[in-house]
């Protein structure tokens, strides 16, 4: 296992459309002062902008941390809300259990999960019904992916 | 590491370490040293904001003067469509194009006829595109290079289309040559300016290569003489004799804050001014949103290229008298179309590639950035976050990025040393007073 460099936490309130999507705005900025490939960094913002989108759209509240090792960017969102009953319906480009409301402000097209599994390397997804969802992203630092 | 060149001169002497420049630098690429600013330049993206602001006149645009295209056998003038509406409203754009030929160019390009090309090539790049969206306009150069510096991975989403000074600068070498038996490089095709990055992007074009165009006046150097020209002949020539430049509204439209809503009907379609906004947006695409917009129009000045730093006239009192131009011409002219639909099939509008991102200077592995970093964080956890700039630095967390990067120390700082204060009292206070 390689060693870890850095880690860093932030916390996801469900419902605050209003900052929604800060957290990945902060996490953008450490990546580019780390002097990372654009490319990975892109990649990463998407990952966290998705995840951090999920938790204010459906959860009450929800932890995303960040950790860097010299090997690879893993990004992992633990919340705590009403879990994903169908996991497989919920991989599947499209599917979506968005209100109106959400789609109105132009989320919730059922690209969220598919669009983190496209942008990482590595892809864990593990949630209970009433208790919340846990979401790992790994994006390796050397390959492109 | 590459050079970079940029559209404007600083020049030490007559700069007094006042602080303007710094606080205004959207990218935050200056310090300010022992009292001079100092820019880097591989964070300048050409935006001008420090021209403006600087009290001293310290920072000027390298643009040319007219006299410096002498060495070429013929001069042709392309003017932005800022020009227009730069002077009184009774002086036409007829006369305007008579002020230009009377201060020392040989022609005025029928430039309207290239804008209605370009929007075409616009249309048909836009449909046909299959990457990611938002396409993102290549006519403000300050907006190729933010992408180049700050959104290297948005690269590929800027037109692959050129802006419609370069399709007219190819097309007057060609003319030109033909009609007067000239080598190319004896025509001088010279774009009257706006602002000084337009400039940059004729001397150093973000996708490498070289420009069809030989360089650029600013307005602001040829008003006065144009003026005069112009209001002579306003009185002298006989109304609606002589060739007009604007025929038809297409042109004026280029210069407003909207230039292309009306012509990319099937397109959803949006328009951004102002650097700031134009970085939220950016920041807003990064994160995968906006998909459903096809074209992005996006402009560094404020209100669009009326505002740009090198013009006369306030943004909106030219605005207005675009408007009111514009409101008397037709939508389009029966010769303008008749000239796109000839010339349209047989041109070349697509750029051959992406403009690159600029050098990273990446110095250190991975493990000694992420020390520089938590170091970083460390030192700003010490300094009083007021972003005063005293210390010569934009902000607090600059100041700490670059005392982490041993580029600049902590004790710069006026709150944790009396040392910076007595500097600052020494370099400022005697003209103070």
């Amino acid at each position: 296992m390689a060693e870890e460099l850095l880690a860093c936490c932030y916390k996801v309130h469900g419902r605050d459309f209003d900052k929604g999507g800060e957290t990945s705005t902060e996490i953008k900025s450490l990546l580019a002062s780390l002097d990372l490939d654009p490319q990975l960094i892109r990649r990463a913002v998407i990952v966290a902008f998705e995840a951090e989108m999920n938790v204010v759209m459906y959860a009450l509240e929800g932890r995303l941390t960040l950790s860097i090792t010299d090997e690879d960017i893993t990004i992992e969102m633990d919340d705590r809300g009403p879990g994903i009953p169908d996991l497989e319906s919920a991989m599947e480009e499209g599917w979506s259990t968005a209100t109106d409301e959400m789609r109105e402000m132009g989320f919730g097209f059922g690209m969220g999960l598919p669009n983190i599994r496209r942008n990482s390397d590595g892809f864990d997804i593990r949630s209970e019904v009433g208790t919340g969802t846990v979401i790992t992203s790994t994006i390796k630092l050397d390959g492109d992916g | 590491m590459a050079e970079y060149a940029h559209g404007f001169r600083l020049d030490e002497g007559l700069c007094d370490g006042c602080l303007a420049c710094m606080r205004v630098c959207p990218t935050m690429a200056i310090r300010v040293k022992h009292g001079k600013a100092l820019v880097l330049p591989e964070l300048c993206i050409d935006c001008g904001s420090c021209l403006k602001a600087c009290p001293q006149g310290a920072f000027t645009a390298t643009t040319r003067t007219l006299e410096e295209f002498d060495r070429f056998a013929y001069k042709v003038a392309i003017p932005s469509p800022v020009l227009f509406g730069q002077f009184p409203l009774d002086v036409r754009p007829e006369h305007i194009a008579q002020g230009l030929l009377a201060v020392g160019f040989d022609a005025v390009w029928d430039y309207g006829v290239e804008m209605r090309l370009v929007t075409r090539a616009i249309v048909d790049y836009v449909e046909k595109w299959r990457g990611p969206r938002p396409v993102i306009s290549i006519t403000c150069p300050v907006v190729v290079r933010l992408l180049q510096v700050s959104y290297p991975r948005m690269l590929e989403q800027l037109i692959g289309v050129h802006p419609p000074r370069e399709i007219a600068g190819r097309e007057i070498k060609r003319r030109y040559s033909q009609e007067l038996g000239l080598a190319p490089d004896q025509i001088a095709a010279i774009y009257v300016t706006p602002c000084q990055a337009r400039t940059i992007s004729i001397m150093q074009p973000a996708e490498g290569g070289r420009s069809y165009l030989d360089g650029s006046v600013g307005i602001p150097q040829l008003y006065n003489t144009v003026l005069a020209e112009a209001r002579e002949a306003a009185t002298s020539a006989p109304p609606g004799g002589d060739w007009d430049p604007v025929r038809s509204a297409v042109m004026l439209r280029w210069s407003t804050r909207r230039p292309l809503a009306d012509l990319l009907k099937r397109q959803r379609y949006m328009s951004v001014t102002g650097l700031p906004n134009v970085i939220r947006v950016f920041d807003d695409i990064e994160k995968g949103k906006l998909k459903d917009i096809d074209f992005l129009e996006c402009n560094a000045c404020w209100g669009g290229c009326s505002n740009g730093n090198l013009t006369v006239d306030n943004v909106y009192v030219s605005q207005a008298k675009l408007q009111s131009l514009m409101r008397d011409l037709p939508d389009a002219d029966p010769q303008t179309e008749a000239e796109v639909a000839r010339r349209y099939p047989h041109e070349d509008y697509f750029t051959e590639r992406a403009p690159e991102p600029r050098t990273r200077v990446v110095v250190g592995d991975l493990r000694e950035r992420v020390r520089r970093v938590k170091e970083a964080e460390r030192i700003a956890a010490a300094l009083p976050g007021l972003d005063c700039g005293l210390c010569g630095a934009p902000s607090c967390a600059v100041l700490a990025h670059d005392a982490a990067a041993g580029e600049a120390e902590m004790s710069d700082c006026v709150f944790i040393s009396r040392r910076r204060l007595e500097e600052l009292r020494r370099l400022h206070h005697d003209h103070a007073t």
